[in-house]
């Protein structure tokens, strides 16, 4: 028999677990099932093609150029943006002068809609009037004026700059996770003769390693959904060279109405988000409780 | 006391969330009300600040009044057509679509056609020859598949390019090019002089420059125009195609503004009424703009010309017009057949020219001295566009919609170097093969 207190979870957790199977997990289904069919809006029915949605995705060069374009970002993002933000909590941690306000301020480009931040890189970018040209014409470095976005050689890292450097969710996260520590064991390791680098790095990072492993499978979540920033900035182009799943799952469906084909898209978003948590749960011993 | 507030608790959440999902639907299925009258649900993105806004509401206050008792319309509005787009696609997955769909420029018959849901017209039209009058030659291919009449327009595009007379006359030029080679030494001296020559973009679809492109395709040869004419083509990796992508790669690196690649229409349209560039491919709907202080100076509209392609050319097809879908009940049917014969009828497409300045899916229609008066850019564009020799259809009106991504990312490369037109035009033709 369940307690009562047992019994009360499971009512209250009821109404969510229905609500999720409902609007998460039927809808799951649903897309993991359609990718075996041929599946288009002209079609007046479905009908059953086994592996040839995954065939025709795998031998297909833009999947390839979207696949290796998603697995950099998610790379880069959790490296070097989730290095960052933690290189900053680290700092703050210090509680140097003026912490409370970098802190505040580096949270502001998180909370701006993404909307506004491509407006924002697309007017920094603009080949006509866009500040960063400017800037390098007032340097004399005029020669160096491109179309930021639109070039194949530059499109890809412009685009990555636009949500690259705004850290601050990995910073609020591993610096209230640093404030946790318990200040005896920095307090012990000073006493030991630690520097406040070797502090860091053998005592604070270590204590650390669960929260930032957790910004780590945020960083790479947030890349495999990336979708209204690359829309918005370069549409996926030059050519492929900006685009990711998300939007060759977005030209199957909406450009060529081949639902089939952009659900098997779909899949292979889903199995990559489990794939890539499983290698960070185990990289960063996530659920490990020794350190 | 703590049970009851738990349990409290949790009515509440449960109420909230049933409440939150189950918002009680409207009732926006067509049907018969208790008075008998047949009440048509008509969905529409010719809302609020649509240009055809009023045309709309006027008609639909016009066909309620004239069949007051026996039929009535009942807008909604969904502001923006790709809302508009998106909702029919929805309801085409699930067969229940509203009974009169406009088709704009979206090709919205094909997909309800495939699905086999869309109503034989043929029988309806041949027996009412006023009604039939009103089709063109042109209209008849819009609207019909297999010789059968699915749809009726009420719009023509009738598009060729504007031209700032100022800058022209600034560079020593006295009139729009007769030939293509005239256009380029024209795009050369306003160079020369000083002056971008063309507003062009390449995002969303790039609609301007893709205007440009199918000029040139249309103009080249008796293939070309054939190849313009042809409705969802698959082979691009054609000889007049490809010199058509050439010239274009020529303009984009040459007579155009730096932000016409990664642009949108809005910059190019900008750039023209900005008096930053000489030309801009368009549409008369775009003729609003030249008055609108908020967009451009007070006098501008004095500056701007409008003519014909060179080579004696203009787009000119009547947009894909109102169709109407299989319903259970026949009285809807036969009151959505009613609908789309009012709002295409001589008189609809009268008060669209006299209102809006919307050009008329039939010639049958004339310009209204009021309409001269009101639009008279309009009126002087029309005359041109009656002497044009050639004339077909849009590109983007006839090719599959996937390739609209596909000229947008490409084209920057085109313009780089990055890819040559051939290149350009394969990289067409395999995306275009990926509808079949």
């Amino acid at each position: 028999m369940m307690n009562t207190k047992k019994r009360w979870i499971v009512i209250f957790l009821l109404p969510t677990v229905a609500l999720f199977l409902l609007i998460y997990l039927v809808p799951l289904l649903i897309v993991f099932v359609t990718s075996f069919f041929d599946y288009r809006l002209t079609a007046s029915e479905l009908s059953f093609v086994g592996l040839s949605n995954y065939i025709s995705l795998f031998g297909d060069p833009d999947f390839h150029k979207a696949f290796s374009n998603t697995i950099i970002w998610i790379l880069i993002q959790c490296t070097l943006h989730v290095g960052m933000g933690t290189l900053l909590a680290l700092i703050l941690y210090k509680k140097v002068r003026g912490w409370k306000f970098v802190r505040t301020v580096y949270m502001i480009p998180n909370i701006i809609s993404n909307a506004a931040m491509g407006m924002i890189f697309l007017n920094i970018f603009n080949p006509s009037y866009g500040v960063l040209n400017s800037i390098l014409k007032s340097v004399g470095l005029g020669h160096l004026a491109k179309n930021w976005l639109m070039d194949s050689a530059t499109a890809f890292p412009a685009v990555t700059l636009v949500w690259f450097l705004f850290a601050g969710y990995t910073t609020t996260l591993v610096l209230s996770s640093a404030l946790s520590v318990d200040e005896s064991l920095i307090e012990a390791a000073k006493i030991d003769g630690a520097s406040p680098v070797q502090t860091d790095l053998f005592v604070m990072l270590p204590l650390l390693r669960k929260m930032i492993g957790t910004t780590m499978v945020m960083a790479a979540t947030y890349m495999l959904q990336m979708f209204d920033l690359i829309y918005i900035t370069t549409g996926g182009g030059p050519g492929k060279a900006t685009t990711n799943l998300p939007l060759l799952l977005y030209g199957a469906y909406k450009g060529e109405n081949n639902y089939g084909y952009a659900n098997t898209i779909g899949v292979v978003i889903v199995l990559m988000g489990i794939a890539v948590m499983a290698i960070i749960n185990k990289v960063m011993k996530v659920n490990d409780d020794e350190y | 006391m703590k049970k009851l507030l738990v349990v409290l608790l949790i009515t509440a959440m449960v109420v909230g969330m049933v409440s939150g999902c189950s918002k009680k639907a409207d009732n926006k299925k067509s049907s018969t009300n208790k008075d008998g009258e047949i009440v048509l649900n008509y969905p529409t993105f010719q809302c609020g600040v649509n240009t055809a806004a009023e045309v709309v509401a006027k008609l639909v206050e016009e066909f309620n009044e004239k069949y007051d008792g026996k039929y009535e319309i009942k807008l909604e509005e969904i502001p923006g057509d790709t809302n508009y787009v998106d909702k029919i696609k929805v309801q085409l997955g699930t067969g229940d679509l509203p009974p009169v769909i406009y088709g704009g420029g979206f090709n919205l018959l094909d997909l309800a056609l495939a699905k086999d849901l869309v109503v034989d017209l043929t029988e309806k039209v041949d027996a009412d020859s006023e009604w039939k009058d009103l089709y063109s030659e042109a209209a008849l291919t819009t609207n019909s598949r297999d010789g059968k009449i699915y749809a009726s327009s009420v719009e023509g595009s009738l598009v060729g390019y504007f031209y700032n007379k100022e800058l022209f006359d600034k560079a020593g030029i006295k009139e729009p090019a007769k030939t293509w080679d005239e256009f380029f030494a024209q795009c050369e001296t306003l160079k020369k002089a000083g002056i971008t020559p063309l507003s062009m973009d390449t995002a969303d679809s790039a609609w301007v420059t893709q205007l440009w492109l199918g000029a040139l395709v249309a103009t080249d040869n008796e293939s070309g125009l054939d190849f313009m004419k042809t409705m969802n083509p698959t082979d691009y990796n054609t000889p007049e195609m490809i010199a058509a992508v050439e010239k274009v790669q020529k303009m984009l690196k040459e007579y155009t503004t730096l932000d016409a690649i990664g642009g949108k229409y809005e910059q190019a349209a900008n750039n023209f009424l900005s008096g930053q560039t000489a030309m801009i491919a368009n549409g008369p709907w775009m003729i609003g703009d030249f008055t609108d202080e908020t967009k451009t100076t007070k006098d501008f509209a004095d500056k701007v010309g409008t003519a014909i392609y060179p080579d004696s050319f203009v787009y000119d097809a009547p947009i894909q017009g109102y169709f109407v879908t299989k319903q259970s009940d026949p009285k809807v049917e036969e009151a959505a057949i009613e609908m789309v014969k009012f709002f295409t009828s001589a008189h609809a497409q009268q008060l669209g020219l006299d209102l809006q300045g919307m050009v008329p899916a039939s010639d049958t229609v004339k310009v209204s001295d009021e309409a001269k008066d009101k639009f008279p850019l309009l009126s002087e564009f029309i005359e041109l566009a009656a002497d044009a020799e050639t004339r077909t259809d849009n590109m983007q009106a006839t090719m599959y919609s996937n390739l609209l991504d596909t000229i947008s990312q490409e084209l920057p490369r085109l313009q780089s170097g990055d890819i040559d037109a051939k290149g350009f035009c394969e990289i067409m033709s395999k995306d275009a093969a990926k509808n079949s």
